[in-house]
């Protein structure tokens, strides 16, 4: 479970989170939605230990994160907005055998971490690839794979579906329906609900800063349009 | 771009550690024999380490193409007179030979950056180098070979947007001025986002490494590499 009480995080002058508290059970599919700059990014970075709140705590199973990091960051997995940006080796077996290697498993363990996270991802087979000739689909799952290999209890996807096309959309949405339904936490951050919006157990809205709406999406969606997001057509 | 490709040439199989023996032999002998005569039996040896590593020439040439302006350069300066006869050729030979030298040296390494894992690299270094020493090594070996080209992507983008609107029309030096100070502001915001996927991912100074083993076809290139070390101090 990952729980935020009263965080607050601030650049300089600027708060981008102000006193949020939230608890992500885990096995919960949840979408987080809110305009650029309301303080998504920032907010999902303190589950982790990227960012130290200036105010307030962040839990992970019960543990403060500054406690153990390292436990956080295994428990928690993250994508970041721009899959490039994940990517720490030039091949794609390379990458996603880079969390395991830090946490010192076997060398068996590691390869059979990788083995299956490649193939959660429908990327099995591809370990030998160069990251830079993939597409951005491709590239997309990888990062994700990358994160699944350390076996995390959720999975925070920063706006997973910037720059694919609709079949590269559909692919991670259904690798991400896969994953919530064998219970790992889903998280993702984005501003655009199409498709998502069916996979979620609750949405989350965050409004300069707060949260300014959390309920599950049938209740969620009349007020979605106030608050600078846009409702998928279908709903 | 000058990163690792799998494949499965003779170089590919080879231990890194063998590989890293004939680097540091052959930057060795090269630096004692800088005759021409010393020169063209390394040029033999270096066109033998591209084959085995199935690099051409010319691609391992174009892999390092932004030191040509200094390989160049130096012999002519060395040349250069500030009065009559203006340029000595002969001046220009010895610094000529020792451009020629680290030509040399960097095709064998190309050919080891080529056929060798980042990985693999750093489990060969951290062998080779124990300790703390071994593990900073490593760590900053593996760091170049993964930010490199991503910088050098990052400076050629920088210059498409440039022509893209028109900025071929520019001078030189405000072409440079641009594609330098753009450059070094997107390197520095690339680190910091190599930084946080680093941490992201529980970055340890000792990860697991990969397995090493020599196996029987390391034996002639160790025997290289030991030629090549005596080669330089006799």
């Amino acid at each position: 479970m990952i729980e935020t009480r009263d965080l607050r995080h601030a650049f300089g002058e600027a708060v981008a989170v102000d006193g949020v508290s939230l608890t992500l059970p885990d096995g919960e599919f949840v979408v987080l939605a809110g305009a650029n700059g309301s303080g998504k990014t920032t907010l999902v970075r303190h589950f982790n230990g990227l960012l130290e709140p200036d105010a307030g705590d962040v839990l992970v199973d019960g543990t403060p994160v500054e406690e153990d990091v390292v436990a956080a960051r295994t428990a928690v997995g993250m994508v970041f907005q721009h899959p490039r940006d994940c990517f720490v080796a030039p091949t794609v077996g390379a990458d996603v055998a880079f969390g395991p290697e830090n946490l010192g498993l076997s060398r068996e363990a590691i390869d059979a971490r990788v083995e299956s996270a490649l193939a959660a991802v429908n990327m099995r087979g591809r370990a030998d690839d160069r990251l830079a000739d993939l597409s951005g689909g491709e590239q997309a799952r990888v990062a994700i794979a990358g994160a699944l290999a350390m076996e995390p209890d959720h999975l925070v996807l920063d706006e997973p579906f910037t720059g694919l096309d609709e079949p590269a959309r559909r692919s991670v949405l259904d690798r991400l329906e896969a994953l919530s339904a064998d219970g790992t936490g889903v998280v993702v951050v984005t501003h655009d609900l199409r498709g998502v919006l069916d996979l979620a157990d609750r949405v989350v809205v965050v409004d300069d800063g707060r949260v300014a709406l959390d309920a599950p999406p049938a209740d969620a969606v009349e007020s979605l349009a106030d608050l600078s997001v846009r409702t998928p057509a279908e709903w | 771009m000058l990163v690792y490709e799998p494949g499965d040439s003779v170089a590919h199989r080879l231990d890194p550690r063998t590989k890293l023996l004939v680097q540091v032999g052959f930057a060795a002998a090269a630096f004692a024999h800088t005759t021409p005569r010393g020169l063209a039996v390394l040029s033999v040896v270096a066109v033998g380490v591209l084959g085995a590593a199935a690099v051409s020439p010319l691609s391992a040439a174009r892999e390092y193409r932004f030191a040509a302006p200094f390989l160049v350069g130096a012999p002519l300066v060395e040349a250069l007179r500030l009065g009559p006869p203006w340029f000595e050729p002969a001046a220009a030979v010895f610094p000529a030979l020792a451009s020629y030298r680290v030509v040399l040296v960097l095709a064998v390494s190309a050919a080891y950056v080529r056929t060798t894992p980042v990985r693999e690299s750093r489990a060969a270094i951290q062998w080779l180098v124990p300790g703390r020493a071994g593990q900073f090594l490593g760590v900053g070996v593996g760091l170049v070979f993964r930010f490199l080209p991503v910088v050098q992507d990052d400076l050629s983008r920088i210059r498409d947007a440039q022509a893209a609107r028109l900025g071929s029309d520019r001078s030189v030096r405000d072409r440079m001025r641009l594609v330098a100070t753009t450059g070094i502001n997107r390197a520095l915001g690339r680190a910091d986002r190599l930084a946080l996927a680093l941490r992201a991912r529980c970055f340890a100074w000792n990860p697991t490494l990969p397995r090493l083993s020599f196996t029987r076809l390391d034996l002639p290139a160790l025997a290289l590499a030991a030629g090549l070390c005596l080669a330089a101090v006799v």
